[in-house]
């Protein structure tokens, strides 16, 4: 901060300049205490504000907020804001692979819907060409 | 005299909070003029990118908007709440940038916007300035978000505990870790520029 922001500063939030809000703040103590040694874990600090200073227009920030609280609530979007959390991802992921198995059966079972001959083919060790080892008429049921 | 003071500051912050709470929108713009820049400072430092930042900072406010009557002035300061909320904020941006870019769709690139040149005014200023800044991008999350909420937010040790939802003495250990580990980091580029020059 150069003496001429400080001096612009103080006219916006005052004399006090306890009572600035941060980072203004301790830029402004940083300059008034630039003569003075202070301990080091102050020093540090005030080069992690210079060296984290950024470009910005807070006037900017406002109209932004204020343009997004006049247009209210976003439309609802559920879905994406569920999925781009990890926790929310991992559920469809579990979800997606639960209908998946569960579809997978359920298409399995109605393709291969056994018939009653084939389960007795099965059962008797025969094949389902022979009948599945049925008679073919009822006086041969009983000749084994 | 230092404590009289902030009181005084924080009660500002408390009835702009008030007043946004039972709507005024020229309170809610007066307290991002207050805040706004070092919210997005500690934003932009903490995810090491602007754009990021500044939408961080603009659901924070948003947020503030709709819940300022949640705040409670009994519990802490206006500003400790404040920098709650971003650095919740922060941690899931950070979440969801991890997760877009664990499934291909984004890269996660640095990118903060250095101050104007005439900011730093020397070059051997610019280059501490960069090593510091490289030295915040590698701390661990935890004590780059303490350093930055003492340094930017000018928080105290029990107000970063609140922010950061832990113990005074475990912010303490990462405020002196942090602080520890950005010395070496500068005694090691000051070695390496004394061994180029030799």
């Amino acid at each position: 901060m150069t003496r001429d922001e400080f001096e612009r500063y103080r006219r916006r939030f005052g004399d006090m300049v306890e009572a600035w809000p941060a980072p203004f703040r301790q830029q402004a103590l940083a300059l008034l205490a630039a003569e003075r040694r202070d301990d080091p874990d102050a020093a540090l600090d005030r080069l992690v504000l210079e060296a984290a200073l950024t470009d910005g227009d807070d006037q900017a920030l406002a109209r932004k907020v204020l343009a997004r609280v006049e247009a209210g609530p976003a439309r609802a979007s559920f879905v994406p804001h569920l999925f781009f959390s990890p926790a929310g991802f991992a559920a469809c992921a579990a979800a997606v692979l639960v209908a998946a198995t569960l579809a997978g059966y359920q298409v399995a079972r109605l393709q291969d819907d056994p018939s009653d001959a084939e389960l007795l083919a099965l059962a008797s060790g025969s094949s389902l060409a022979d009948g599945g080892g049925v008679a073919a008429d009822a006086q041969g049921e009983g000749s084994l | 005299m230092t404590a009289t003071v902030r009181h005084d500051q924080a009660r500002g912050d408390d009835e702009l909070l008030a007043a946004i709470a039972a709507g005024s929108q020229s309170a809610l713009s007066e307290l991002i003029v207050r805040h706004g820049r070092g919210l997005r400072i500690f934003a932009a430092r903490y995810l090491g990118n602007a754009g990021d930042a500044e939408d961080v900072v603009q659901e924070v406010f948003v947020t503030v908007w709709k819940q300022a009557a949640r705040f409670d002035p009994a519990k802490g300061r206006a500003s400790t709440w404040l920098y709650r909320i971003t650095a919740n904020r922060c941690i899931d941006q950070r979440r969801r940038r991890a997760l877009r870019s664990f499934i291909g769709l984004n890269d996660v690139r640095d990118e903060v916007a250095a101050p104007e040149a005439d900011a730093e005014a020397t070059t051997a200023a610019r280059q501490e300035l960069a090593i510091v800044r490289d030295g915040l991008s590698r701390l661990p999350e935890r004590q780059r978000m303490a350093v930055l909420l003492r340094a930017v937010g000018d928080l105290d040790i029990a107000a970063i505990a609140e922010v950061m939802g832990g113990s005074v003495g475990s912010a303490e250990q990462l405020l002196v870790r942090g602080r520890r580990a950005l010395r070496d980091h500068l005694a090691m580029a000051a070695v390496g520029r004394e061994r180029e020059s030799s």
